[in-house]
């Protein structure tokens, strides 16, 4: 594959084990009938409509030998690392972070709803960072242990598009990872927020990183002499 | 001289600050990429004067000002390399591209940052903590770009942020409105927004004789 051909915004990856599957907050409270965003009153069938390609591209990457990475947005059960604007603004939806729901204290680690639905469970030796922002390297090891094992480019999946996986695309960027962002695997609460967020994401032919279907990046993979 | 305190400003999505507590002493006014290049390159003249009517009222007021140049040296990055192949180039420092086009005084802070995102790797953070700097009124270009990536660090250290809305530019209206309107979503996820004559209005209304030696 000459590099124009490339799937990736300016450079190839050396290897498949130099590429991450990243996959965002894809937890009950975010995806399911009956977590926090559900229990809020708003609509949760478009972050759960990516759980099954998700699933899919989770079996592809394993089987791919990529390395990968799960997040998690929670907070300590004394909530020391919630910052108070952030528990503000959602308290004023009537159940904010901290409360208690019908899945558990939300968004507190080691609740129910706080857990990454079952279809993509982590597994032994996959990389799981737990963040208490919006951005997955903000208060974390990830960079760290993504440099440790190697992973110079990333595969961006999981929700909302608009909020969790844009602040972690562009600290990606700016921290030298090349992303592709996969469009049928993430998604928004509200679906032109999710159009916006892609549209300035890929502008100037993939500003912060390229967008792309899944398909077209399991065909674009297998250019990848390694 | 003492601090002056101000009214809540009328944003959107909410009142800002969310605690109804601002003050010349908690405050920080963050001036992002106002630079030769930045400005041309996106026709922004109309936020710098914008931004310039919001920073001479937070000068009178006492408020931190913060300025922020996008710069890189002469070993391209990573990134600035990719920022070069989408026609989207990061000035060289002390170049004239790279120049502010709003004067700092010799009070004020400069940061200095190499990409998209003016608390990256430049302890700004720590510069604002350190001066108990709890808020940040953000004006700068692009919206879509060193504005937002630096307000969404911002909002994750836990600075409560407002973004000045005509004070900012994006790359095109249609980006800059899509970003603010993602800013205020969720009850403001990133903070709220305001047009600078709503924020002159708040910063102007504090009792004078505060402000007396």
């Amino acid at each position: 594959m000459s590099h124009s051909d490339s799937i990736w915004p300016c450079s190839q990856p050396a290897n498949r084990s130099a590429i991450a599957l990243v996959i965002i907050d894809m937890q009950i409270d975010f995806c399911m009938p009956g977590g926090w965003i559900d229990q809020l009153g708003e609509d949760v069938s478009n972050t759960r409509s990516v759980i099954a390609p998700i699933s899919r591209q989770l079996d592809f990457a394993r089987a791919e030998g990529l390395v990968i990475a799960h997040t998690r947005e929670g907070h300590q059960p004394d909530l020391s690392d919630l910052h108070t604007n952030k528990q503000w603004r959602t308290r004023v939806h009537g159940l904010g972070i901290g409360d208690r729901g019908a899945t558990g204290r939300i968004l507190v680690r080691g609740e129910p709803g706080w857990e990454i639905v079952p279809e993509l469970a982590p597994l032994a030796g996959e990389i799981v960072i737990d963040k208490p922002g919006k951005s997955a390297f903000h208060a974390t090891d990830l960079e760290q242990q993504l440099i440790s094992r190697g992973v110079t480019h990333l595969v961006v999946t999981g929700v909302t598009s608009d909020c969790c996986v844009q602040s972690t695309i562009r600290d990606a960027f700016e921290r030298g990872f090349e992303c592709i962002l996969l469009k049928d695997c993430t998604a928004a609460v509200e679906t032109a927020n999710h159009a916006a967020t892609i549209e300035i994401l890929e502008a100037y032919g993939g500003r912060w990183c390229r967008v792309m279907t899944a398909a077209t990046f399991r065909a674009g993979l297998g250019g990848l002499n390694v | 001289m003492s601090d002056a305190a101000f009214p809540q400003v009328d944003a959107a999505p909410y009142a800002w600050p969310f605690d109804g507590a601002w003050s010349s002493a908690d405050t920080a006014l963050l001036l992002l990429g106002f630079q030769r290049q930045t400005v041309k390159l996106y026709d922004a003249r109309a936020a710098v004067d914008h931004a310039a009517g919001v920073l001479a009222q937070c000068r009178t007021a006492g408020l931190t000002v913060v300025f922020s140049r996008q710069g890189r040296n002469g070993v391209l990055s990573p990134v600035a390399q990719r920022r070069g192949k989408v026609a989207d180039p990061i000035p060289l420092r002390r170049s004239t591209a790279w120049q502010l086009v709003l004067e700092p005084l010799a009070d004020e802070i400069i940061v200095d940052h190499r990409g998209d995102n003016a608390f990256y790797l430049t302890g700004l953070a720590e510069t604002l903590r350190d001066r108990s700097i709890r808020n940040i009124l953000v004006a700068g270009v692009p919206t879509d770009g060193l504005v937002h990536a630096s307000m969404r660090a911002a909002n994750d250290d836990g600075f409560e942020c407002l973004a000045i809305s005509d004070a900012c530019r994006g790359t095109t209206m249609a980006r800059h409105d899509a970003q603010l309107i993602i800013t205020t979503f969720g009850n403001g996820l990133f903070g709220a927004v305001a047009p600078a004559a709503t924020v002159i209005s708040a910063l102007s209304a504090y009792d004078k004789k505060d402000l007396l030696p």
